[in-house]
């Protein structure tokens, strides 16, 4: 993997993760992983979903009718599990250099509170 | 069926056929999940995000998927173009004089357009300090100044900027609501120093002008270098991008030509009023040109569409992998 995942890419394949998914299970999973920064419509979620599915990063599990509703399920495929867990990696060494450069700091030079986002640049 | 259901089936139109038959009751089934219980009507960001993720699939049918990367691309120097001449007819309204012969004004300005350019300058400054749906309410009210300026402008018979300039400065801001996203912080502050930049220049050259010369000479004076400026900048995004597999400057290029046929506008009235046997560049033949570039800018970019969908049906392969792009845009 050359570039980092986009942020919404990242969260479906975590998402993913686990039990196989339908596209309702999937938009309530990225909304509470995130925080609930990111709300995924059906519109934005199949396009994603195809795009993984083509890039053979998510596999179609099974299908099933609830309440006359047809569900598909998505699993991670073997190279979306590499894929995810290289870029998890990724992340967590970018959080320890962060966090041991922060942890350099002295306390008189450390921020007192943080700065809020979308603040003055 | 319940009537929810009928009108989700009903606004899946918007993707192609073949996907729809094979995706569409997957879709419908998780809207319906998102819905609540009582709801009996799709909601506006509702059939939004259908239409914006038919018309995704369509190009993506049409091996087009970077067309909208490029439209955001244009949208983006659609923006910067639009903020450097706000900076400049802004500067204009201020350092032009009324002249020996005296001229209209409105209060200490030269005209309303004060308001437009106070508008977009506003922009500038909710990109630098606001979130991106700041920018897009900033852009889309000095859309609304730019286009109601003409009627109130009339109406109370204050002078106006002219319609050379309007006319671009509004193509402009529409490409523009489709531009600016979340940048970097110091990138932020890009559109504020140009129209700085632009507002230093305009005071080099304007300065002591009659604003009768800012009325009624500018069109043909300034606006066909800031097209020029836009459309080296956009050749070269898209000589880059290209080089690096990324066909998005390309579609860029094509989207701006209308925006930068109409800042040529008034060179192009003066050349083809002879040919079609007038005068002068009448108002029948300025309509004409500007109707003819709006239909130019269109046809390119529909023959485009056309010649990648039939190349791409040919051969499909993307140029990157998938996974390294976003799959909410494809970028």
């Amino acid at each position: 993997m050359d570039t980092p995942l986009r942020e919404p890419t990242f969260w479906i394949l975590t998402a993913l993760a686990g039990p196989p998914l339908h596209g309702y299970g999937i938009i309530r999973a990225v909304a509470a992983l995130s925080g609930g920064r990111l709300a995924m419509r059906p519109g934005t979620l199949y396009g994603a979903l195809d795009r993984l599915v083509d890039a053979g990063l998510i596999e179609a599990d099974r299908e099933e009718v609830v309440d006359g509703r047809l569900r598909r399920y998505y699993h991670l495929s073997a190279t979306g599990n590499a894929t995810l867990a290289a870029e998890t990696e990724r992340l967590r060494r970018n959080v320890e250099a962060a966090t041991a450069r922060l942890g350099n700091l002295t306390p008189a030079a450390r921020p007192v509170a943080p700065r809020p986002a979308g603040g003055l640049a | 069926m319940r009537d929810l259901e009928r009108r989700y089936r009903h606004l899946l139109r918007a993707y192609p056929a073949g996907y729809r038959q094979a995706r569409g009751a997957e879709i419908v089934g998780t809207y319906l999940d998102l819905a609540g219980p009582d709801r009996r009507w799709p909601s506006i960001l509702e059939v939004a995000d259908v239409v914006a993720g038919g018309g995704r699939e369509r190009l993506r049918a049409a091996g087009a998927a970077d067309l909208i990367p490029g439209v955001r691309l244009a949208g983006l120097l659609s923006y910067l173009t639009a903020t450097a001449l706000a900076g400049f007819w802004a500067t204009a309204e201020v350092v032009t004089t009324s002249g020996v012969w005296g001229s209209p004004a409105f209060g200490p300005f030269a005209t309303t357009g004060i308001v437009i350019w106070a508008g977009w300058l506003l922009a500038a400054v909710a990109y630098a300090v606001g979130p991106a749906r700041w920018v897009r309410a900033a852009i889309g009210l000095a859309l609304l100044l730019t286009a109601a300026v003409v009627p109130v402008a009339a109406l109370f018979e204050l002078p106006r900027p002219y319609l050379f300039v309007l006319l671009p400065q509004a193509t402009l801001g529409v490409l523009a609501l489709a531009g600016p996203s979340r940048t970097a912080r110091r990138q932020r502050l890009v559109p504020l120093a140009i129209a700085l930049a632009a507002a230093l220049i305009a005071v080099g050259v304007l300065s002591g002008e009659s604003a009768w010369f800012y009325r009624f000479s500018y069109g043909g004076a300034f606006l066909p270098e800031a097209g020029a400026a836009l459309l080296l900048t956009a050749v070269l995004a898209a000589t880059v991008l290209s080089l690096r597999g990324d066909a998005r400057g390309l579609w860029a290029l094509l989207v701006l030509l209308t925006p930068i046929g109409l800042l040529a506008l008034y060179p192009l009235t003066e050349n083809i009023a002879p040919v079609v046997g007038a005068g002068y560049a009448d108002f029948r033949v300025i309509t004409g040109t500007t109707a003819a570039t709006f239909v130019l800018g269109g046809v390119t970019l529909a023959a485009a569409l056309a010649i990648r969908a039939r190349s791409s049906a040919a051969a499909d392969t993307p140029a990157s992998p998938v996974h390294q792009r976003c799959p909410t845009c494809g970028r």
